[in-house]
């Protein structure tokens, strides 16, 4: 009898080892995290995470994942009240406190965009990951980030619902904008304009969203756009103006629509139906790489296009 | 005399070639057949004739605010960017903007010129206390306390999130002029005849101040109509379109060299060339890359510098 009793125990006492066995050599695991500037190893789910790039930040409170060390300043208006109080500061967007970074014992640094540099000098000090992805393909990108940070946290199920919620939000605002027509991106910076084309980082507008540009081959930099004057946006008579107000850090949307007021805008086709729809300045072109932002972005492109 | 003339008809023809560049078709047979309604006419009237206006108001003002800070400062090497002047409209025009950004534009532009007016008074003060009146050191002088007053406007401008705005304001374009949106220049135009009446009395000035007292004239007075025409210049400018970068240096330098210091016979000389240089300036960057624009400040920067450099070298072989 007391062998019967026993065998189950013994089972039961076998299994449970190798149960704690698997899931200690699974805390212990080691990851391989490719990202765009190599390849980082981390053992374990990180605990204390610190980044200098609000998308990154943006992805993991989607995620619900606690950032421990965010960017001293520009944090985006829709992102502030998400930081941990206690949160450390670790510098500039462009600057990392390096010192700060090594003494914050950290688990994680995840580094983007303006702060990539950073990646050389902290690979030594920490465990760091560059989340950059490509202004050409804002959407995809993001995705990846987001399915990234899902294994690097093993929430894989909380991803891929965020990737289906932006793939359905993508799906609506496109048959939104389903022959509404062409449409010209701007940027709006103390009394000048400058347009937006393919390879921007408000690209998304043409590119994901099927929103046909009014111009073609824009041979445009990465920051303002190039110059343009109010003639050309008069001859261009784009269909929809998608506004960036890069003047807003000062309040409101007023100065570029006291600036695009004027009796040569007024003449286009977009003013005259009212469809000049105002972006998010710090959405559109700080934290563009991030899901809340992307997603405030194309809900208030479909607000306006539904308007 | 009839040089001058020759060159009014230069700017002139610019001018003329400044209302028929742009984006929208506006040649003078789309004009002659098109109604006052019709978009040439419209583009003209809106777009064209305000622009190579502001060019022209712009260009002159500045160029003559250079040679009368020339005058008043005695060096051949100081203009309203190399004497801080222009940081110190920034700064001001950058206070207003964070204070009290509902403020109308005129007001904002008076407080622009007030700090400009501080900040040219603080570098004579300064040049004051410079024991080598050296030719090279007092606009280096002139641009270390814009450099320090950068630095200021700078930090408030990353404080309060304006970095881009601030670079946007001081970089020189004209792609924004529309009618109603450059009329302030029209006050840089009052500076340049008020400087052209006070012309002799800059000259006198420019002697130095024991030589204009024995001439009883009011130093001071002098200096301080110099300041203000100055000051109103750069901050109208700004305000309006930006900062434009050697203008002030170049222009009168170059007609010193033709004309001579005589301030009533170099003034009309220094505004012609100045509107026409500009306008010269600012056709080539609308030409360039068309349909987008290269901002002025670029284009008279890249061309500036390189006839800045001939003039100095120009005048070393002549000294040697």
């Amino acid at each position: 009898m007391k062998h019967i009793t026993r065998t189950p125990a013994i089972v039961a006492a076998l299994l449970a080892g190798a149960f704690s066995l698997t899931a200690m050599t699974a805390s212990a695991q080691d990851k391989v995290i490719i990202h765009a500037q190599g390849e980082t190893t981390i053992s374990g789910v990180p605990a204390k995470v610190l980044t200098s790039d609000w998308a990154a930040f943006d992805n993991l409170h989607a995620l619900g994942v606690p950032v421990a060390g965010v960017p001293a300043s520009n944090a985006p208006g829709y992102l502030k009240d998400f930081v941990a109080a206690d949160a450390i500061q670790i510098g500039s967007l462009f600057e990392p406190d390096f010192e700060g970074i090594a003494a914050s014992e950290a688990d994680l640094y995840i580094v983007g965009a303006r702060s990539r540099d950073a990646y050389g000098t902290a690979k030594d000090i920490l465990p760091t990951v560059d989340m950059s992805i490509d202004n050409s393909a804002i959407i995809a990108g993001v995705q990846g980030n987001i399915t990234k940070y899902g294994e690097i946290f093993g929430l894989e199920d909380k991803a891929a619902e965020l990737n289906a919620t932006l793939d359905a939000k993508i799906a609506e605002v496109k048959a939104a904008a389903e022959g509404k027509g062409t449409a010209l991106v701007l940027v709006t910076n103390a009394g000048n304009v400058g347009v937006y084309g393919p390879d921007s980082r408000v690209a998304w507008i043409h590119n994901e969203l099927a929103i046909p540009s009014v111009m073609e081959n824009v041979d445009d930099g990465d920051h303002g756009g190039d110059t343009v004057s109010f003639e050309f946006i008069l001859e261009r008579n784009p269909d929809w103006l998608f506004v960036v107000d890069r003047d807003a850090g000062v309040g409101s949307e007023g100065a570029a629509a006291s600036l695009l007021d004027n009796e040569l805008v007024n003449q286009t086709s977009a003013a005259k139906q009212g469809h000049i729809v105002y972006l998010d300045p710090q959405a559109a072109y700080i934290t563009m790489h991030g899901y809340s932002g992307i997603m405030l972005l194309l809900d208030q492109v479909l607000a306006g296009l539904k308007a | 005399m009839r040089l001058l003339i020759v060159a009014t008809l230069v700017t002139i023809i610019l001018a003329i070639i400044s209302l028929f560049i742009g984006v929208s078709d506006v040649s003078l047979g789309a004009l002659l057949s098109s109604s006052a309604e019709d978009r040439p006419m419209q583009v003209l009237l809106i777009s064209r004739i305000p622009r190579t206006l502001a060019i022209i108001l712009a260009g002159a003002s500045m160029a003559i605010a250079g040679l009368v800070m020339q005058m008043i400062v005695r060096n051949r090497f100081v203009e309203p960017s190399t004497a801080g002047t222009t940081e110190s409209a920034s700064l001001g025009f950058l206070v207003v903007t964070i204070f009290a950004p509902g403020w109308p534009l005129m007001a904002k532009m008076l407080v622009a010129a007030l700090f400009a007016l501080g900040g040219t008074a603080l570098f004579l003060r300064i040049l004051r206390a410079v024991p080598l009146r050296d030719v090279l050191l007092v606009p280096l002088v002139g641009i270390m306390l814009g450099g320090i007053i950068g630095a200021v406007t700078t930090f408030f401008a990353y404080r309060f999130e304006l970095m881009a705005s601030m670079l946007a304001w001081t970089m020189g374009d004209f792609s924004g002029v529309l009618r109603g949106r450059y009329e302030l220049l029209w006050i840089g135009l009052f500076c340049a005849v008020l400087a052209y009446i006070a012309a002799d009395r800059f000259t006198v000035a420019g002697m130095g101040r024991d030589f204009t007292t024995n001439l009883g004239l009011n130093y001071q007075r002098v200096m301080v109509l110099g300041l203000v025409i100055v000051s109103l210049v750069s901050a109208v400018v700004l305000v309006s379109v930006g900062s434009i970068p050697f203008l002030g240096l170049i222009v009168p330098n170059l007609v010193s060299l033709m004309v001579g210091d005589n301030m009533r016979r170099t003034v009309p000389w220094v505004a012609v060339m100045g509107a026409g240089f500009v306008l010269a300036c600012d056709i080539l960057g609308r030409v360039i890359r068309a349909p987008y624009e290269i901002p002025i400040s670029v284009v008279v920067g890249v061309i500036g510098s390189a006839i800045f450099l001939v003039l100095l070298l120009r005048t070393r072989r002549h000294a040697a």
